[in-house]
C-alpha cells in the first residue's frame, strides 16, 4: 500500500534532475507576473520587463555583452504558485536576478530572499517590504501606496477639498496602505478631515449601498485602493446615486481603458496617480518600443507595459554595472554574482529612463517616489500637470 | 497487512524520507506540496470516503490549523504547535459537523460551504489572531531545539508526517470506531439496529477528519511563512474535493495519488508547453486539461486513479502472465479485474 | 428616504440574483442535480454574445444569439455528460458542475484573454429617478426581465402539457416513464432552458459590470438564494433573490456604518470589513437548521 510514496519520490527525482539546468555562462533572469488571473488586467508590467531585456538581446547583444536569458512565467496571483516559482527561479534556473509580482509573496518571501542573496524587484508599492536596512536584497518600483494617496489627497486640497473619505477592497494591498495611512495622522497633518473609511468585497458586483453612505458624509472628494474591475463598479454606482466622478481619485491600477469606455460619461472627470509615462507619449523609450515592436508582437499597449520597460532598464542597468565592475565579465560564482547586481542596483543613480519616469536614484530602494495625476476627459485619460515628488 | 509488507513499506518510507535531502530546493518543495495537500487529502478521504460526508469547507480547516500553529510556534511551542494545529482543526470540523447530524447529502455539502465562507471573514477581521488581510508572518518550525529551515527538511518532514498519519488511519479503520464508520456510512438504520451509537460515530469522524487536515494546516504555515485568508480559500477546498475524486474516494493511496496529480499535473503541462513560448495560452491549456480530467475522471472512472492504477497492474500482469504461459487470459481472471466497489455514499438529497 | 434607496439599490441587485438562482431551480427540479456550475453558463452567455457582436451582429441580436447557443451548450452537457452519471453519487455530480465551471473559464480565457473588456450598450443609455436613486435601463431591464421569466415559468409549469410532463419527470422519474414520458428527453430540455436563462443573465450582468472571467463567481452568490428560497420552488427563487439583495444594500447601507460608529467610538475596532459577504451565509447556516427546506421548498426528506 505504501509503495506510492516511493515511486513518487522517484518521479521527483527524475523530473527534478532532468530540468534543462541554465548554464552558468548566461545571465538568467526569471520574471512572474499574474499572466491569468484576477489582476491580469495590468499584466503589461511583467510583459514590459521581457520584452526589454528581449530588445537588449536582439540589438545590443544582450547586457554588456552577454546574452540574456530570460523566463516569463505565470504566478496566477497565488501565494504557492508564486512561492513554487521563486524556488525554480533560484534554485533550477540559476537567476541573477527575480522579478515577482504580489504583496503577498513579498512579505512571505522577504526573509528567504535575504538568506539566498538573490535580488529581487517586486510589482508591489507596499511600504511593508521596502526596508533597505532590513530587507537589503528587495526592490520595488516607485511611490508606496501610501505615498500615491498622500499625493492624490493633496491634488485634491490644493483644490479647496476639506472632506476625505477612503474605499478599498478586503485584499491586502486595499486594508493595509490605507490603515498605514490612517494611523499615521498625516490627513490631519495636511489639514484634511477623514470622515469615513469603507472596506468592501474585492469581487463586489453592486457598490450602490456604499456610495449612499458616502453620499451622506458628503466628502470633497474619495479615495480609491482597489484595482481596476472594482473602480468600474464604484463609478458606476455612484452616478446611480448622482454623485460626480470628479469626486474620486483612484491610485496607479485605474487607469484603464475599459473604465472611459464602459461608463462613458459616468467616468468624466474621475482621475488617477500615473507613476509612468502613457504608452504612445512622446518620450525617447517609445522610440525603442517601436522599433521593438516593428520586430514582436507587444503584448500590452498600455500604461503598465510602460512600467514594465522601466523595470527593464533599471534591471538592465543593474547587470551591466555589476558585469563592467568585474572587468567586463560576469562573475563566475553566482552567489558573487547576485551580490553584486544588488550593490549596482543600490548604487544607480540619475537613471535615465527614457522619459517613463523622472530620473531616479535607487538607494531608496524604490527609485523615483513623484507621480502625477491623470484625468478622464472625452472618454480618454490625459495627462494633467507635471511630476509631484511624494515628499 | 502482513508483517513482511509492512516492513518493506516502512522501509521505504524511510528511503524516501531520507531521499528528501539530495533533492533540490524546487523538487523538495513539490514534494512537501504533495505531501500536505495529501495529508489534508486523507482527513477528508476519511470523512467523504469512508464516513460518508462531503465538505467544502477543507480550505478553512487548514487555515484554523495554520492559524493556530503559526501563533504557537511563534509563541515558541515547537512541535507541539503542530499537534495544537490538529487540535483546533478537530474542533473546528466537529463544530461544523454539528449540523451534520440533522442534514445529509447536499444539504450538509452547502452547509460546510456556509461555514467556509464564515471562516473565512472571520480570518479577514479578527486582527489580534490572524493579523488579518495582511497575514500572520510565522518563524521556522523549530523541533527538538533546532530549526527547521530549508525546504529539503520540511520535505522529509512532511513525508514523514504523512505516513504516520496514514498509518495511523488505517490502524483506526480495524478498530471499533473505525469498523463502524463504514456500517454508518452504508445505513445508518442498520448500524443503528447493530447498537452503533451513529451520533457518536459522526462526531469521530468530524474529529479525527479536523485533526488531520489541522496538521495539514500546520505544515502549510510554517512552508509558506504567511498565513493569509487569500490561501485558505473555496478554491483550497475546491482543490481538496478534487485530489478526492481524481484520486479515488474510500482508498487511502488515493488521497496520494489525487494530491500528486493535482498538483503536479499542471506543473507538468506547465514545463511541457514552455518551448512554446506561449505564457497566456500556456495557463489556459493547463486549467482546460484539469477541468477536461475532473469531468473525465467522473465520466468513465468514479473510482479515481486508485482503480484505474489496480486495473492497469492486473492487465500489466496478466499480459506478462499470459506471455509467459502463452495462454490468453481465463475468464476468472476477467471477473477479477474489477475492482470491489468502496465508493462514497451513493445517496441523493431526494 | 434613503430607506426607500437602499430597498431600491437593493431590488435591482436582487432581480438578477434571482435570475441566477432560478436556473438553478429548474434543473434541481427536473433532475435533482445541482449545477455549481451554472456561474460558467452566465459567463459564457456573455462571451458569447461579445464574439457574435464582433462577428458583426447587433447588440440586441448578438444577445438572442448568445440565449441560442447557451441553449444548445445546456442541452450538450446533460446528452453527454450528465446523463452517464445518473447513477452516480451527488458529491460526483456537483463535482462534474465544478469541473465544466473551471473548463468554461479556461476556454473563455485561452479565446478571449484575462483581461476586462467593455461590453457593447444592449439597452438604450439613461435612467429612471427612483426615490432619488437613478437605475440605469440595464437594470430596469433585468428586473422586469426576471420578474416576467419567473411568472412565465411558474405559468408555464402550472398549465402547459409540457410543464406538467417536465413536473412528472422530477417528481417520479419511474411513473413518469411509466405512462410514456421519455424522462430524459425532459431533463435535457431543463439543461437547455436552464443555460438559455444562464446566458440572458450573463449578457445583462456584462451590460452592468462589464466583460470579464470573474462573471463566473456569480454563480456562487446564487446558492444562498436558493437554500433561502428552497431548492424546489422558482417563486422562493425569486422572492429570495430579491430578499437576499435587499439584505445586502440594508447591510452595506445600514448595518455596516451603524456598527462601524459604535466599533469606532467604544473599541479599538476599526472596521468589520465586507460584512455583506458573510451575512447571506450566516442567514443560509441557520435557515439549514431551522428549515433546511426554505421558505418555499417543499418538505422532503433532507433531514436524517
Amino acid at each position: 500500500m505504501r509503495k506510492p510514496i516511493s515511486r513518487l519520490s522517484a518521479i521527483l527525482a527524475a523530473l527534478a534532475l532532468a530540468a534543462p539546468l541554465a548554464a552558468l555562462a548566461d545571465v538568467s533572469v526569471c520574471v512572474w507576473g499574474t499572466i491569468t488571473g484576477p489582476d491580469a488586467g495590468v499584466n503589461g508590467m511583467s510583459y514590459g520587463t521581457v520584452a526589454y531585456l528581449e530588445h537588449l538581446n536582439q540589438t545590443q547583444g544582450g547586457i554588456a555583452g552577454q546574452k540574456v536569458k530570460v523566463l516569463l512565467l505565470d504566478g496566477r496571483y497565488k501565494l504557492d504558485e508564486e512561492l513554487k516559482i521563486y524556488r525554480r527561479c533560484v534554485d533550477q534556473e540559476n537567476a541573477v536576478l527575480v522579478k515577482g509580482w504580489s504583496t503577498g509573496s513579498a512579505k512571505a518571501l522577504r526573509e528567504q530572499v535575504q538568506q539566498d542573496g538573490v535580488p529581487f524587484v517586486s510589482e508591489t508599492f507596499s511600504s511593508e517590504v521596502l526596508d533597505p536596512a532590513k530587507y537589503p536584497f528587495l526592490f520595488i518600483q516607485g511611490a508606496t501606496y501610501e505615498q500615491q494617496m498622500l499625493i492624490g489627497l493633496r491634488a485634491a486640497k490644493a483644490q479647496g477639498a476639506r472632506k476625505v473619505m477612503l474605499m478599498h477592497g478586503d485584499v491586502e494591498y486595499g486594508r493595509a496602505p490605507v490603515a498605514v495611512v490612517r494611523k499615521s495622522g498625516d490627513i490631519e497633518k495636511m489639514g484634511l478631515e477623514l470622515v469615513d473609511t469603507i472596506e468592501f468585497r474585492y469581487d463586489a458586483q453592486d457598490l450602490t449601498a456604499q456610495l449612499l453612505r458616502v453620499k451622506s458624509k458628503s466628502p470633497d472628494v474619495v479615495y480609491i485602493q482597489a484595482s481596476t474591475p472594482q473602480a468600474l463598479v464604484i463609478l458606476r454606482d455612484a452616478a446611480k446615486v448622482g454623485l460626480s466622478a470628479k469626486l474620486f481619485i483612484g491610485n496607479m491600477y485605474n487607469i484603464h481603458p475599459s473604465i472611459p469606455e464602459q461608463l462613458g460619461a459616468a467616468a468624466e472627470g474621475f482621475r488617477a496617480i500615473q507613476l509612468y509615462s502613457n504608452y504612445g507619449d512622446a518620450i525617447p523609450a517609445m522610440k525603442e518600443i517601436e522599433a521593438f515592436k516593428a520586430r514582436n508582437t507587444v503584448e500590452k499597449q498600455d500604461l503598465y507595459f510602460m512600467k514594465g520597460w522601466f523595470g527593464g532598464k533599471f534591471i538592465a542597468a543593474g547587470i551591466a554595472s555589476a558585469i563592467q565592475k568585474n572587468g567586463g565579465k560576469p562573475p563566475a560564482d553566482i552567489k558573487a554574482f547576485r551580490r553584486a547586481v544588488r550593490d549596482a542596483l543600490e548604487a544607480l543613480k540619475d537613471l535615465d529612463s527614457g522619459g517613463i519616469a523622472p530620473p531616479s536614484t535607487w538607494a531608496n530602494h524604490q527609485g523615483p517616489t513623484q507621480a502625477r495625476m491623470a484625468e478622464v476627459k472625452g472618454g480618454k485619460y490625459v495627462s494633467a500637470g507635471e511630476w509631484v515628488n511624494a515628499q | 497487512m502482513s508483517r513482511r509488507r509492512q516492513i518493506a513499506a516502512a522501509a521505504a518510507v524511510v528511503l524516501a524520507v531520507a531521499g528528501c535531502f539530495a533533492l533540490g530546493r524546487y523538487g523538495a518543495y513539490l514534494v512537501h506540496a504533495v505531501a500536505i495537500s495529501a495529508i489534508a487529502a486523507l482527513g477528508l478521504n476519511l470523512l467523504t470516503g469512508f464516513a460518508g460526508q462531503i465538505s467544502f469547507a477543507q480550505g478553512a480547516l487548514v487555515g484554523i490549523g495554520a492559524y493556530t500553529a503559526g501563533n504557537l510556534g511563534n509563541a515558541g511551542w515547537g512541535a507541539g504547535a503542530v499537534l495544537a494545529g490538529g487540535v483546533a482543526g478537530g474542533v473546528a470540523s466537529v463544530v461544523i459537523g454539528l449540523p451534520a447530524l440533522r442534514l445529509r447529502g447536499l444539504y450538509y455539502a452547502i452547509a460546510t460551504l456556509a461555514a467556509q465562507f464564515v471562516l473565512e471573514y472571520l480570518f479577514k477581521i479578527v486582527e489580534p489572531l490572524t493579523r488579518g488581510i495582511s497575514g500572520m508572518n510565522v518563524s521556522p518550525l523549530v523541533l527538538l531545539g533546532r530549526t527547521v529551515a530549508s525546504d529539503q527538511a520540511y520535505a522529509a518532514l512532511s513525508l514523514a508526517l504523512l505516513a504516520i498519519t496514514w498509518a495511523g488511519l488505517q490502524r483506526l479503520m480495524h478498530t471499533n470506531v473505525g469498523r463502524s464508520f463504514l456500517v454508518v456510512r452504508e445505513n445508518e438504520l442498520v448500524a443503528r439496529g447493530m447498537g452503533i451509537d451513529v451520533v457518536r460515530v459522526k462526531l469521530w469522524a468530524f474529529l479525527v477528519s479536523g485533526f488531520v487536515t489541522g496538521v495539514s494546516g500546520a505544515l502549510v504555515a510554517f512552508t509558506t511563512r504567511l498565513a493569509t485568508p487569500e490561501a485558505f480559500s473555496l478554491q483550497l477546498s475546491v482543490d481538496q474535493v478534487a485530489m478526492l475524486i481524481v484520486g479515488g474516494q474510500g482508498v487511502w493511496a488515493g488521497s496520494l495519488l489525487g494530491a500528486t496529480f493535482v498538483v503536479l499535473v499542471p506543473e507538468a503541462i506547465q514545463r511541457a508547453g514552455e518551448a512554446f513560448k506561449a505564457a497566456n495560452l500556456l495557463s489556459a491549456s493547463r486549467e482546460m486539461a484539469f477541468g477536461l480530467l475532473i469531468i473525465l475522471f467522473l465520466v468513465f472512472e468514479p473510482r479515481g486513479l486508485a482503480a484505474l492504477l489496480r486495473r492497469l497492474g492486473r492487465a500489466l500482469s496478466r499480459l506478462v502472465a499470459s506471455r509467459a504461459s502463452r495462454a490468453s487470459p481465463t475468464p476468472a481472471a476477467l471477473a477479477t479485474s474489477r475492482y470491489p466497489a468502496t465508493g462514497g455514499s451513493r445517496e441523493k438529497a431526494h | 428616504m434613503l430607506l426607500l434607496q437602499i430597498a431600491t439599490a437593493g431590488i435591482a441587485t436582487g432581480s438578477v440574483y434571482a435570475l441566477i438562482a432560478i436556473g438553478i431551480v429548474l434543473i434541481y427540479k427536473c433532475s435533482g442535480v445541482v449545477n455549481f456550475g451554472q456561474g460558467g453558463y452566465v459567463m459564457l452567455g456573455a462571451y458569447a454574445a461579445y464574439a457574435l457582436t464582433r462577428l458583426g451582429l447587433s447588440p440586441q441580436l448578438a444577445a438572442a444569439g448568445a440565449v441560442l447557443i447557451l441553449a444548445a451548450v445546456g442541452a450538450l452537457t446533460e446528452l453527454l455528460v450528465l446523463r452517464r452519471m445518473l447513477k452516480a453519487p451527488v458529491v460526483a455530480v456537483m463535482m462534474v458542475t465544478l469541473g465544466l465551471l473551471i473548463l468554461f473559464r479556461a476556454v473563455c480565457l485561452a479565446i478571449f484573454g484575462p483581461d476586462q473588456i467593455a461590453f457593447p450598450q444592449i439597452f438604450p443609455q439613461g435612467a429612471v429617478d427612483i426615490a432619488g436613486i437613478f437605475i440605469t435601463y440595464n437594470y430596469v431591464a433585468a428586473a422586469v426581465l426576471s420578474l416576467v421569466l419567473s411568472l412565465a415559468f411558474l405559468a408555464f409549469y402550472r398549465y402547459t402539457p409540457m410543464g406538467l410532463m417536465q413536473r412528472a419527470a422530477a417528481d417520479n422519474s419511474r411513473a413518469a416513464l411509466a405512462v410514456g414520458i421519455h424522462v430524459s428527453n425532459q431533463v435535457s430540455v431543463a439543461w437547455a432552458v436552464s443555460s438559455a436563462l444562464a446566458g440572458l443573465g450573463g449578457v445583462l450582468l456584462a451590460t452592468l459590470n462589464s466583460l470579464s472571467l470573474t462573471l463566473s463567481s456569480i454563480g456562487l452568490v446564487a446558492f444562498p438564494v436558493i437554500v433561502l428560497g428552497g431548492l424546489t420552488s422558482l417563486m422562493g427563487s425569486l422572492v429570495a433573490g430579491l430578499l437576499l439583495g435587499m439584505l445586502e444594500a440594508f447591510t452595506d447601507g445600514l448595518l455596516t456604518p451603524a456598527l462601524e460608529s459604535f466599533l469606532r467610538a467604544h473599541t479599538s475596532v476599526y472596521s468589520v470589513g465586507a460584512l455583506q459577504q458573510v451575512v447571506p451565509y450566516m442567514l443560509v447556516g441557520a435557515m439549514l437548521l431551522v428549515r433546511p427546506q426554505g421558505i418555499f421548498g417543499q418538505r422532503g426528506t433532507e433531514r436524517v
